[in-house]
């Protein structure tokens, strides 16, 4: 009934046996709704009526005219871009600081990783409360005499992006740092030894020593970072939700808005394509960059 | 022999034990409301289970943001609630009729004599094709709420014309009162109840059924009036330095401290404010905001707000009418709901003879009742009109008040979405039921 245990064909159909429950899991509810996604996306699908017209590219046509998924996608790229800055950018120096430090470094460690643990509702909740008009962020600012500094931080449309991406990056950039710290552990420590002994400062050391090491892991970190960012969502519908008027709607806010609010659902999962489309591509060429260098 | 019997007991046991549990039929109930929070309709459910031997009535409650969105997909897969309340009115309920997810009441309505109970005005905006999809269940209304003790210690009256209203704000913020009147834009919806009621103003009722039911437009000079002046407001200060920043919760917390001496809202804060405010609830009472031109009547705003549909694929909608019935029409759950300050529809005498009525809730129907002959308005626009229409609203609403759009542009906004919709099928007509 069985093949024996040590034949070609179960050598051959042991992975695949091991493999199947995850894969199924993973096509039925990755595979599988991704691609029905992109079949709504070629219809008027209202998400409630049984009948779904074939529209071809219409919804596609629609996005190329519709100004506020442009304000959208523009707000997107601010957004990624302000936290791949802070995730990938602070994270790498945090960590390097921290593989320095021995004192009180898991203290500092377990401070910058616990908000990675807590509830996006609950970072957004905290957040909106910090950036209030009277609430603890301006309070601290009027404590040190930098009332001028003052401002309502989510009701300004100069500056609610950046007061939500900062709030994000808070409560993510505890993983980008130990993945950074696991991929300083892997340096050898000779090379830093090498670089002292030939008169590198810690700045050059960092730049001639760390950051070659750390390409690879840079590149998880940035892919990561890139990924998640252009996805998210719980923060800013909690706090704002897009607002003021559409300062902070992102990509994944609208297309909330567009198919579960307002009964679109063809013209939804076409901004949903698209978003996916848009972090390939962005994965792809920084795949790509990464690669010519490394050769 | 003897242990056949034993097993042939035990298994007989096991079978009739889930048999007995099938038998009670249970009525899934989602209305809008936080998990964990208490609603009238969980103590009426209580006192519903408790009376009725063979059905169950279990509430759940889905936060406003997230109802609407779980919802539809539970409905299009044949589940969810047996009973919910939802939108009502031209806009938002046309998909789910259309898509055939809810049930027709109709025969509900003519058995059990709902029109006793539903005013015909009401069964209008709840029907469509000569067919009743919902029961439109309780009367809503919003009124200016106000610290009267704030009003004492700065020796003001309640304004009854523009120029006192004036009068009042400027001497709060004289007072170092930065937001005389409480707004919680960043919320978004908050805002339209002021939208609502000043369309409704300015336009009148007549203004605003042209453009829900006949061909008047969003672009009327009554409207853009009304956008202008709420737009004045907003520069002017009334509603703080800073109105989009804050959401409607820090709001609502910051008026039952006392911190900001007006809100407009409705009766749905009390049950809150009794609980925040404690033995000051007293201090508090709600007054008609004044006409904003002279010449100009109160209508004040009277909308079914939501109404309760039916699951059309539900397997106990006999069940699901029994419980609307005990909620809506009988006595007791009548009494229910005016305890909790909800006024259901018809002919309140009875209830209101065994009722005790929260004081702010006989405060704002009193408001309303005063200039009910005027003619009402609806109360909540952003429920009865569909969701494209509401997301341009609200974003444009907070456009006004921080004077990124002009009442022109914002009113045009409106009136495409609007008449894309009418374009895409999504508005219906109502208009009554057919005769049996």
């Amino acid at each position: 009934m069985f093949p024996d245990p040590d034949s070609k064909l179960a050598q051959r159909l042991n992975p695949v046996l091991f493999l199947l429950p995850a894969l199924t899991i993973y096509i039925v509810f990755a595979i599988y709704p991704t691609f029905s996604v992109v079949e709504y996306s070629f219809t008027d699908w209202d998400g409630i009526s049984p009948d779904r017209n074939y529209v071809g590219l219409a919804n596609y046509e629609r996005l190329f005219s519709d100004k506020i998924f442009w304000a959208a996608f523009r707000n997107t790229f601010v957004w990624s871009g302000v936290i791949i800055v802070i995730n990938v950018g602070l994270g790498l120096v945090i960590a390097a600081m921290l593989a320095r430090v021995w004192k009180a470094r898991l203290l500092i460690q377990t401070c910058i990783v616990l908000p990675v643990v807590i509830s996006p509702m609950a970072v957004a909740t905290i957040w909106r409360w910090m950036y209030q008009p009277t609430g603890a962020i301006n309070q601290a600012l009027e404590g040190i005499g930098l009332s001028a500094l003052s401002t309502p931080w989510l009701g300004s449309p100069d500056t609610v992006l950046y007061a939500l991406a900062l709030a994000h990056s808070w409560s993510t950039i505890g993983l980008s740092v130990i993945i950074f710290l696991a991929g300083l552990q892997a340096v050898d420590e000779d090379l830093y030894e090498a670089a002292h002994v030939d008169g590198a400062n810690v700045f050059q050391s960092f730049r001639y020593v760390t950051l070659p090491a750390l390409r690879p892991v840079t590149a998880v970190v940035f892919i990561l970072t890139l990924t998640q960012s252009f996805k998210v969502f719980d923060i800013v519908w909690a706090t704002t939700q897009g607002g003021p008027i559409r300062f902070s709607e992102i990509l994944s806010t609208y297309m909330y808005k567009r198919g579960a609010l307002e009964n679109q659902y063809g013209y939804g999962s076409a901004i949903g394509v698209a978003l996916l489309v848009i972090v390939s591509i962005a994965t792809i060429l920084y795949m790509q960059i990464q690669q010519k260098e490394d050769r | 022999m003897k242990n056949f019997a034993g097993v042939s007991a035990l298994v007989s046991a096991c079978i009739a034990l889930p048999a007995a549990a099938i038998s009670q039929t249970e009525v899934i109930v989602w209305v809008a409301g936080e998990p964990g929070q208490t609603t009238v309709y969980d103590d009426i459910a209580a006192a519903y289970n408790a009376q009725s031997a063979d059905v169950t009535v279990t509430v759940v409650k889905n936060s406003s943001d997230l109802f609407n969105p779980a919802l539809i997909p539970a409905l299009s897969a044949g589940e969810g609630p047996d009973l919910f309340s939802f939108g009502t009115g031209p806009g938002q309920p046309a998909a789910l009729i259309a898509g055939g997810l809810v049930a027709d009441l109709t025969g509900a309505y003519y058995q059990h004599n709902w029109a006793d109970t539903i005013p015909e005005g009401i069964v209008v905006q709840t029907s469509s094709d000569g067919k009743l999809w919902a029961f439109g269940n309780e009367v809503e209304t919003t009124g200016m709420f106000y610290n009267k003790a704030i009003f004492a210690e700065h020796g003001l009256s309640v304004p009854t014309t523009w120029p006192e209203m004036e009068a009042a704000v400027d001497t709060l913020m004289k007072a170092g009162y930065d937001t005389p009147i409480g707004l919680g834009a960043a919320d978004k919806w908050p805002v339209s109840h002021w939208q609502s009621m000043m369309f409704g103003r300015y336009a009148g009722p007549e203004g605003i059924e042209a453009v829900l039911f006949g061909d008047g437009a969003w672009t009327d000079a009554p409207f853009v009036a009304a956008a202008t002046k709420l737009q004045e407001m907003g520069k002017a200060g009334w509603f703080g330095p800073t109105p989009v920043a804050i959401g409607y919760g820090e709001l609502m917390d910051r008026f039952w401290a006392g911190e900001v001496p007006m809100t407009f809202t409705g009766p749905w804060v009390i049950g809150g404010g009794m609980e925040a405010a404690g033995d000051r609830i007293g201090d508090y009472s709600v007054f008609a905001v004044p006409p904003f031109e002279e010449g100009q009547q109160i209508h004040p705003t009277n909308s079914i707000g939501s109404g309760w549909y039916i699951r059309e694929s539900s397997a106990v909608k006999e069940a699901a009418v029994d419980f609307m019935n005990f909620m809506f029409v009988s006595n007791q759950g009548r009494v229910a709901l005016l305890n909790a300050g909800t006024i259901p529809v018809g002919p309140l005498d009875a209830a209101l003879q065994t009722a005790e009525m929260p004081a702010l809730a006989v405060d704002i129907w009193k408001t309303s009742d005063d200039h009910a002959a005027n003619g009402t308005v609806p109360a909540f626009l952003d429920t009865i009109t569909p969701g494209s229409l509401t997301t341009v609203s609200y974003d444009g609403l907070q456009a006004l008040l921080i004077d990124y759009m002009t009442p022109q542009e914002f009113t045009a906004e409106m009136q495409s979405a609007w008449a894309a919709s009418k374009a895409a099928g999504e508005i219906m007509l109502p208009g009554g039921i057919a005769e049996q």
